[in-house]
């Protein structure tokens, strides 16, 4: 008897430190902000009961209102893009050529920058008049201009009046009628050598990559206009007008600038879901092979169900970061223009801080709780048919 | 050669792959090659829209030959040319207050007052002596014939000349030009607007100044002095210590209790570990904020690095794991040697886990060194700043024109964790499988 209980004491003593911390961090603040959450709590008096005063304002706070917004709209765009952005690097890094090594270093040194450096360094890039990306934009849709100016009346003068040149859509369409008919229209001698048939077929491919700028770049300018000039010389972190600029509850100039720059930090991403595609048994693929698979059917069928735990877990985690973005929008914009990137974390340390209403701060932080449980519990939800545990 | 072929795929695709993850490598290397880029160019050039392709990189200068010497400068203003109004170097021959001046400077004034518009001038009581040359225009006149240069003020100063600049003698314009100093990349430049008033150094037509690109690393030294770089760097390696020591010995012990020890409600407390790390900050953050503010700790390091030494659910998840996979008899056979608990987690368990625990102190560090909000919170005095605070209140306090030291203190941040991933890369990438893993 004494014997087992020393033993409990020693287990207990070990993680000793630990329980304090589940207590006094964790425990206590997690209950603590419950309680503020129904008080007023103006700065050092003690709180006060209200109720349920501070969640009845926050239903009525447009401000509060448009930061979950923005939290939301960025989430719903930033997620999902870097899932496919990652996966798909992903699966290039996997690719079995030499140098890979050096490619993913490359890939993911962004992740090891300083937040506040990164902020900083993209608020430069984005500098309408001098930026990097501006500066490279500029060169790039002047390109594009310049191609589709070829075949489109754009009407520089006048955006959205133009003409179409109908010889010019026939010899747009050209290449795609080459690529599709590439498989059958192949005369015998050029079958016979497989380098001449990949040289011809990667000269449709560019010929369609041209064909397709061209032609959206067209649609652009006799569509949305004001995009179209816009795409010369963004605002950017200055531009609170949504882009695409008819669709009032697309993200803002603004929110894709800090989604574009978190696309810069997607190798770190990558190199999880690398980790787990080099867990994938070469026997499934090799199996898939004698089937007779091809590519996209591997792809589909064996490497995305493989690594879809991992899928699911760095959504779930991506649903609590964005809950939590907080460093950039306060450096890069201070939540402007227009509250367009006040993302709630910013509104809860404004609330706190700044205007030292703890109680309020409370409310909101636990309302982000409760949305954060919810989503995640989606996220199980809709992915319980789909995930596949090995082994289970 | 061929069976490796086979393996490895057709030439083409390889080639493509390269080609793809070739371009993709040089989008995600430009912000970087670019922060280096900027934070050596000379400010005036990081507020111009680039001419040319090797612009956007490298900051053109100017250099020119007067008086048989080469000199780098600065390209002031252009003169459109006027055959009528030739500019004439001078020497006064009595002395006078530089603030008199209009065009302030000539070749001598410039290098010596080195300052950058009229008050500063008038503050220094700066005094143009007769052995300096100075530059007269239609501001500071000077009548060649009477040898009498009339001063902005109205004054009128015996002068003789030393030489005759006429606008249009070889039909190329003329540039307002000074002479290139280290100083100039300090921000001093920035605030002044009356370009007209200042730093004319001489006259030169466009003809003798050739184009060049400039290098300044001087950029750098100042830029650590504005944002007080060794002072940052021994706070944040103070709390880098603090946490990276406190979360691994905290870390590793209840890894190990977890682990290895049987006691009530393990399973239960394991879960609500790994429970916790769903808890976003913004919940935790006030009440806890409130507490350190009631035991008079905001306004210090303690909050940042106290909270460490308690362990983070993270590590001891991750820590528990590791253990876990540790071969069982060795314990087994410790224990019957009569080893204490302490004694095994020492000399058993703590040397099979060196790369864990290497990989708990490595994220710690980097966890610190990046760690913005924290500091955001709990520090308020600028000789407590961490670098990541330091920088954003350089940047904060300037708005954001002086983007060459911007850019050379955000790359001095940087360096230390390049280094250190490249130092500690096979720690780096265990830790990232590990962490994969967690799926």
């Amino acid at each position: 008897m004494a014997a087992s209980l020393r033993r409990h004491l020693t287990g207990y003593g070990f993680i000793l430190p630990w329980l304090i911390a589940l207590v006094l961090f964790i425990g206590y603040p997690f209950i603590a902000g419950f309680y503020f959450s129904f008080c007023d709590f103006p700065p050092l008096k003690s709180p006060a009961f209200i109720g349920l005063d501070n969640y009845a304002e926050l239903l009525e706070d447009a401000k509060f209102q448009r930061s979950l917004g923005v939290t939301f709209i960025y989430a719903a765009v930033a997620i999902p893009l870097g899932v496919v952005l990652a996966i798909t690097l992903a699966m290039f890094l996997n690719a079995r050529i030499r140098g890979q090594s050096f490619y993913r270093v490359i890939y993911y040194i962004p992740h090891l920058i300083p937040t506040v450096v990164v902020a900083i360094l993209w608020l430069w890039i984005f500098n309408p008049k001098f930026g990097l990306l501006n500066i490279v934009l500029a060169g790039l849709m002047n390109l594009a201009d310049a191609w589709t100016g070829l075949f489109f009346g754009l009407g520089a003068e006048t955006p959205g009046q133009g003409f179409v040149r109908p010889e010019a859509v026939a010899l747009l369409a050209a290449p795609a009628l080459a690529a599709v008919s590439m498989g059958r229209l192949v005369p015998q001698w050029v079958r016979r050598r497989p380098e001449l048939k990949t040289f011809l077929a990667s000269v449709a491919a560019a010929g369609c990559v041209a064909a397709l700028v061209a032609i959206l770049n067209a649609a652009l300018h006799f569509g949305l206009p004001v995009d179209a000039k816009n795409l010369h010389s963004p605002g950017w972190l200055a531009d609170g007008n949504p882009l695409p600029s008819f669709a009032s509850f697309a993200p803002s100039w603004a929110l894709w600038a800090l989604i574009v720059m978190s696309m810069w930090g997607v190798g770190q991403m990558a190199v999880i879901y690398l980790a787990k595609l080099q867990d994938v048994p070469v026997e499934l693929y090799e199996a898939a092979d004698i089937d007779g698979a091809n590519w996209a059917q591997k792809t589909w069928q064996i490497t995305v169900p493989m690594i879809s735990p991992v899928i699911l877990f760095n959504v779930v985690m991506a649903i609590i970061g964005t809950f939590q973005i907080f460093a950039e929008p306060y450096i890069m914009t201070g939540g402007g223009p227009e509250d367009k990137t006040r993302f709630v974390a910013v509104f809860v340390y404004d609330q706190a801080f700044q205007y030292q209403r703890v109680g309020y701060a409370s409310a909101v932080a636990w309302v982000l709780f409760l949305m954060i449980v919810a989503l995640t519990v989606l996220a199980f939800r809709v992915s319980q048919k789909r995930v596949y545990y090995a082994g289970r | 050669m061929a069976a490796s072929d086979e393996k490895r795929g057709p030439w083409y695709l390889r080639a493509c792959v390269h080609a793809i993850l070739a371009t993709g490598a040089l989008f995600f290397l430009m912000p970087l090659v670019w922060m280096m880029a900027t934070s050596l160019k000379p400010l005036s050039e990081t507020m111009k829209y680039p001419e040319s392709a090797s612009d956007v990189f490298f900051g053109v200068g100017h250099r020119a030959t007067v008086d048989g010497r080469r000199h780098e400068v600065i390209l002031e203003r252009e003169i459109k040319p006027a055959p009528d109004k030739p500019f004439y170097v001078v020497r006064p021959r009595e002395a006078f207050s530089a603030g008199e001046l209009w065009l302030t400077f000539g070749p001598e004034t410039w290098t010596k007052f080195a300052v950058f518009n009229l008050q500063e001038l008038g503050q220094m009581n700066a005094q143009v002596t007769p052995e300096m040359k100075v530059l007269a225009d239609e501001k500071n006149r000077f009548d060649p014939g009477a040898g009498v240069l009339t001063l902005h003020s109205g004054r009128k100063v015996p002068a003789e000349l030393v030489r005759r600049i006429d606008p249009s003698a070889d039909g190329s314009p003329l540039w307002v030009v000074r002479e290139w100093r280290p100083a100039d990349t300090d921000m001093r430049e920035v605030g002044s607007t009356d370009r007209e008033v200042t730093r004319a150094w001489d006259v030169l037509p466009a003809s003798r100044i050739t184009k060049t690109s400039r290098v300044i690393p001087e950029n750098y030294p100042i830029a650590l002095r504005r944002v007080g770089f060794l002072r940052s760097l021994i706070n944040t390696l103070f709390l880098c210590v603090m946490t990276v020591a406190g979360a691994v010995i905290s870390s590793v012990l209840v890894g190990y209790g977890f682990a290895f020890l049987e006691f009530k409600g393990r399973g239960l407390l394991f879960a609500i570990t790994v429970a916790t790390m769903m808890i976003p900050f913004a919940i935790t953050m006030i009440p806890v904020y409130l507490l350190y503010r009631d035991l008079g700790w905001v306004g210090t390091f303690k909050p940042l690095w106290v909270t460490s030494w308690f362990g983070s659910a993270f590590f001891i998840f991750l820590l528990r794991q590791f253990f876990l996979g540790l071969p069982k008899d060795l314990l087994d056979a410790a224990r019957i040697d009569g080893c204490t608990e302490l004694e095994i987690l020492w000399h058993v368990v703590v040397p099979l886990s060196r790369p864990a625990i290497a990989m708990v102190a490595l994220f710690t560090f980097l966890g610190t060194w990046k760690d913005f909000m924290g500091p955001l919170i709990y520090l308020n005095h600028p000789t407590q700043f961490t670098l990541s605070l330091s920088l954003q209140a350089f940047y904060a306090e300037h708005g954001g024109t002086p983007w060459h030291l911007l850019m050379a203190a955000s790359t001095v941040f940087s360096l230390p964790l390049i280094i250190l991933f490249f130092a500690t890369m096979k720690t780096f990438i265990r830790g990232i499988a590990m962490t994969g893993i967690k799926g």
